[in-house]
């Protein structure tokens, strides 16, 4: 239909077209809150997002206060959730470890992102040997048990780290160097995008190659719209679906991978509090005092789903060959 | 045929060969001096030591050398099969993983074994009652399963069958494989890749389900049985072999969670304790074998394909 068009009149085509777009991601909404699993999903995520931003503002306690008399009590009317066995207040330790989580989420996935986005489009532009070998590297590094690895890289990267740390303190006497609390979450943002980013670079690769491939980016080149507008107006609308659905994806396997870290005791560590960890503390004591066992797991399990149903929910909205099921 | 072996091969090897090298860079720059390390419990305030004998030890274990050279000693030990000495046991990695390791693999395999009688079967009813209930119950239980992660299913389901229902004890320890107690551990372990084997057979089935031979073998007549052992099996079971790789990973994945839970002292019980003391030639060993298991299946998989499925030439 455009080809037909002189390249002279294509900006008076470009009007209706923006129109046209628009109502694409607007299409892509509304399919989304057609189906209620993902709007619930998208209710709690919003929610979390929330909660990680104004957690420790709201939170009816300081996460670190002890009130060692107050321990392992049950939910009551000051302690909405109970005390865990040092008497901290589990509410506030879970508006707290949301932060932990939302942060890990969302600057794994950004990380592992930007490394998919650089190599997966170079070997997609490039193929030949580029390609072959970051194909190479993605099969090797999914092919190792990512954890220990990201357990490994965390326990490796702390020590000589700290010790850095300690050295600028020791010349500059800048306290800044002093404040090595937000190391634990640099340490794990990047250990876990060392092991993620693989699926990132495989999904842009495979995403460059069919698009640029596609009739209708051959037809727009025949008719001479510039490079530019090729990719902003062609290009990334059509790749970015499947992105939006694997980063949010992504965001809830960090999520998932961090608290597994720190279940395992490497994670984020102490005085700092993550759902991992608050799960792990409980197991000693779980059996005569459940909630510091279910609140947790609990909340872990439907930030996990939250993020599942979102994600699928995506998928299906932004497809837009998918036939709407009601 | 060679050549593709040969191809395969090489990638797996050298695949292996660039873990090794990052992991050991890794423990060689992050991990501190291993000599200081290995006094490190002894300190108290009375660590006499003095600087020749460090000295003295470091060349012993040969780390007075440079890291090309300690990593080309460290594949040629790797090569016959020495792993290294524990810093913080005192004795070879060897003995450690020869106790461990089998305890692992004994739980593993029958995660695998639980993993094929249940979710192969699901799969292939999923796929025979397709959207129907029984349908979309499987599928909701695959995403269940593939959501949840194990070390938040593990303590629910223990709180759900010791406290509410009462039906059993913590199980805790290893008493071998033929135990009660093995029972818990190893579904919650096949839990891991449970979702991948049932979501590829039912996908499987579904797509071997519509080929016209099937068709034609209804056609002349055979019953379902015969349709679905004789005609449809192998098609189907090809896809789910491919995934070994991904079912290899939750074990060992699901093995550091499952023996840190029930405190079973197998390999990840003592991939964690390394971990936490920072005993780097264990560390080493734990990553090694975790990555020789996962690119072994791979390549296992690799081999076996063309043998399976003729139309692979290459």
């Amino acid at each position: 239909m455009a080809a037909t068009v002189p390249s002279d009149r294509l900006t008076s085509l470009s009007q209706p077209e923006e129109v046209a777009q628009r109502n694409l991601w607007k299409e892509a909404l509304h399919r989304l809150f057609l189906n209620r699993l993902a709007t619930l999903g998208l209710i709690v995520v919003v929610l979390f997002i929330l909660a990680g931003l104004a957690g420790p503002y709201i939170t009816p306690y300081d996460f670190l206060e002890q009130e060692i008399d107050n321990a392992l009590a049950k939910p009551t009317v000051q302690h909405w959730l109970g005390t865990d066995a040092l008497g901290r207040d589990i509410l506030s330790r879970l508006l707290h470890g949301a932060r932990t989580a939302a942060f890990v989420g969302f600057f794994t996935t950004a990380i592992s992102l930007f490394i998919g986005i650089v190599l997966g489009g170079i070997a997609g532009y490039v193929r030949g040997l580029a390609d072959e070998f970051l194909m190479w590297l993605t099969d090797v590094t999914m092919s190792v048990p990512g954890l220990l690895l990201a357990m490994l890289m965390n326990t490796a990267l702390k020590r000589p780290i700290a010790a850095w740390f300690d050295d600028m303190y020791m010349q500059t006497k800048n306290p800044f160097y002093l404040d090595t609390l937000w190391l634990d979450f640099v340490l794990v943002f990047g250990a876990l995008a060392f092991i993620s980013w693989p699926g990132f670079a495989r999904l842009l690769r495979g995403q460059v190659l069919s698009v640029r491939e596609t009739l209708y980016v051959e037809a727009a080149r025949a008719i001479g719209v510039d490079e530019r507008r090729i990719l902003t107006h062609y290009i990334i609308p059509n790749a970015i679906g499947p992105i939006i659905v694997t980063v949010t994806a992504g965001v809830g396997g960090a999520i998932t991978l961090e608290s597994g870290l720190s279940f395992l005791g490497i994670g984020v560590q102490p005085p700092n509090a993550s759902w991992g960890s608050m799960l792990s503390d409980s197991f000693s004591l779980w059996i005569s005092f459940p909630h510091l066992m279910i609140i947790p797991a609990a909340t872990i399990g439907v930030i996990v789903f939250a993020f599942t149903f979102l994600g699928d929910g995506l998928n299906d909205a932004l497809n837009p060959r998918q036939v709407i099921k009601k | 045929m060679t050549v593709y072996l040969l191809t395969r091969l090489v990638r797996w090897g050298s695949g292996l060969l660039l873990i090794l090298f990052i992991s050991y860079a890794m423990m060689f720059y992050g991990a501190g001096d291993p000599i200081k390390r290995m006094f490190l419990d002894q300190e108290q305030g009375s660590l006499v030591l003095e600087e020749e004998v460090l000295e003295a030890l470091r060349k012993k274990y040969g780390i007075d050398q440079p890291f090309p050279e300690q990593f080309r000693r460290y594949l040629a030990k790797l090569a016959v099969g020495d792993l290294g000495f524990s810093i913080r046991e005192k004795r070879p990695v060897n003995r450690m993983v020869q106790v461990r390791l089998p305890i692992s693999m004994q739980i593993g395999f029958a995660a695998v074994l639980f993993m094929v009688i249940v979710g192969i079967p699901l799969g292939v009813w999923a796929a025979l009652h397709h959207n129907s209930a029984v349908d979309q119950f499987i599928v909701g239980f695959i995403v269940f399963i593939n959501a949840v992660p194990i070390f938040v299913i593990t303590p629910l389901l223990l709180w759900f069958l010791v406290v509410v229902v009462g039906i059993m004890d913590v199980p805790y320890g290893w008493k071998g494989l033929f135990h009660g107690q093995v029972i818990l551990p190893v579904i919650v372990l096949s839990f891991g890749a449970m979702p991948t084997v049932i979501r590829q057979t039912r996908a499987a089935m579904l797509d071997t389900l519509s080929q016209d031979y099937i068709r034609t073998a209804r056609a002349k007549g055979l019953t379902s049985r015969l349709v679905i052992f004789r005609h449809m099996l192998r098609p189907v079971l090809i896809p789910v072999l491919t995934s070994v790789g991904l079912i290899m990973i939750g074990l060992v994945n699901g093995a550091l969670f499952i023996e840190l839970i029930f405190n079973i002292p197998g390999f990840g019980h003592i991939a964690i304790t390394a971990l936490r003391t920072v005993d780097y030639p264990v560390i080493m060993a734990t990553v090694f074998i975790g990555a020789l298991i996962v690119m072994v299946g791979n390549m296992l998989v690799d081999l076996a394909y063309p043998l399976l499925d003729p139309r692979i030439t290459r």
